[in-house]
């Protein structure tokens, strides 16, 4: 076991990890803690959202060290369509929207919601201005 | 109006802007790109136009409302563009600036598995850059460059977070030329559903 960053989606958080490789293999809590997805009888979950572990992939997925039970959450994020880069130096991983987040935009009219901080930090969101044309500038610094 | 400044360095660096425009609006910070990306602004400026229903009307329009040349220090309005957003106001629905679904999924088309891919690249750049490991943060950005080479936004934001001449062996010119970018702004389009 060996220290490292896992930045998931917003979430950042050390961990123990066990780092093979580009493969990063968890303790059942630390899965939970770093990444909010529990395994359970019925798959890998996650608020109402229960992934089944396919037969075929369970031992890449799952696996007994000194440790107890590990979990690979690289393999994870193969068999849910998430992108995600790893820098070996410093041990720092990060994992991006699962599949069915970022394939399902063009679902809809209505412009995504969003929440962001102003200046001050206070936060504002995009369906708290509803009710007024809205025009909606990108810009930056650079 | 709402403006979203994209910035990983927050608001030590949007604050001498906003503050010289007086802005008078919501003036937010994207730090980490993640609207950015929701709404497909691949470069910036990017404007977005949502109706009272909080649908969207018109996506991702190149523009400044004024440029000024700097040679000659000369501003000038952007008066058309200017004339289709109060088109809009005045007239809301019937304005013929609006676009329909398909105009606007054009315009912020399907994400793909190398889009991202190039996300992911970027985002841990930026995260080894902002924590002292500018030089091993090019890796990941050099990655996500070449994944979605037409992504202006990941390059410009990386390129400000070292030296593009010492780390990228570019000039901003010359990649402004890359056929593999692809144009640095779309020409402005300001057809509606037709």
């Amino acid at each position: 076991m060996a220290a490292a960053t896992v930045l998931y989606q917003e979430r950042e958080a050390e961990a123990e990890v066990s780092a093979q490789g580009a493969e990063l293999w968890l303790t059942l809590p630390a899965l939970t803690e770093l990444s909010g997805w529990e395994l359970k009888p019925e798959g890998v979950c996650k608020d109402e959202t229960c992934v089944p572990v396919p037969a075929a992939r369970r031992a890449a997925l799952i696996g007994t060290e000194a440790s107890g039970t590990v979990f690979n959450l690289t393999e994870f994020a193969r068999l849910i369509q998430q992108p995600f880069a790893h820098d070996e130096a410093h041990a720092v991983w990060y994992f991006g929207p699962a599949g069915w987040e970022w394939k399902d935009r063009m679902s809809s009219r209505q412009a995504p919601d969003f929440e962001l901080p102003d200046l001050a930090g206070r936060m504002h969101s995009l369906s708290e201005l509803r009710g007024r044309k809205l025009f909606l500038l990108f810009w930056a610094s650079w | 109006m709402v403006t979203i400044a994209c910035d990983a360095k927050g608001r030590a660096a949007a604050e001498p802007f906003t503050t010289a425009a007086h802005q008078q609006h919501p003036s937010l910070i994207d730090e980490k790109l993640t609207v950015a990306e929701l709404y497909d602004a691949r470069n910036v400026p990017a404007a977005f136009w949502i109706d009272e229903e909080g649908r969207m009307v018109r996506a991702n329009d190149p523009i400044y409302a004024q440029r000024r040349n700097r040679e000659t220090g000369e501003v000038t309005l952007n008066t058309e563009y200017l004339d289709a957003v109060r088109d809009w106001v005045a007239k809301g629905p019937q304005s013929k600036y609006l676009m329909d679904q398909e105009r606007i999924n054009a315009r912020r088309p399907a994400l793909d598995a190398d889009d991202v891919a190039a996300a992911a690249e970027f985002h841990l750049g930026t995260y080894l850059a902002l924590h002292g490991h500018a030089a091993d943060a090019l890796v990941h950005f050099k990655r996500a460059h070449a994944l979605r080479p037409d992504n202006w936004t990941y390059k410009r934001q990386a390129w400000s977070l070292g030296d593009i001449e010492r780390d990228y062996g570019t000039t901003f010119q010359e990649a402004l030329k890359d056929p593999e970018s692809g144009p640095f702004y779309p020409p402005l389009d300001l057809a509606g559903h037709g």
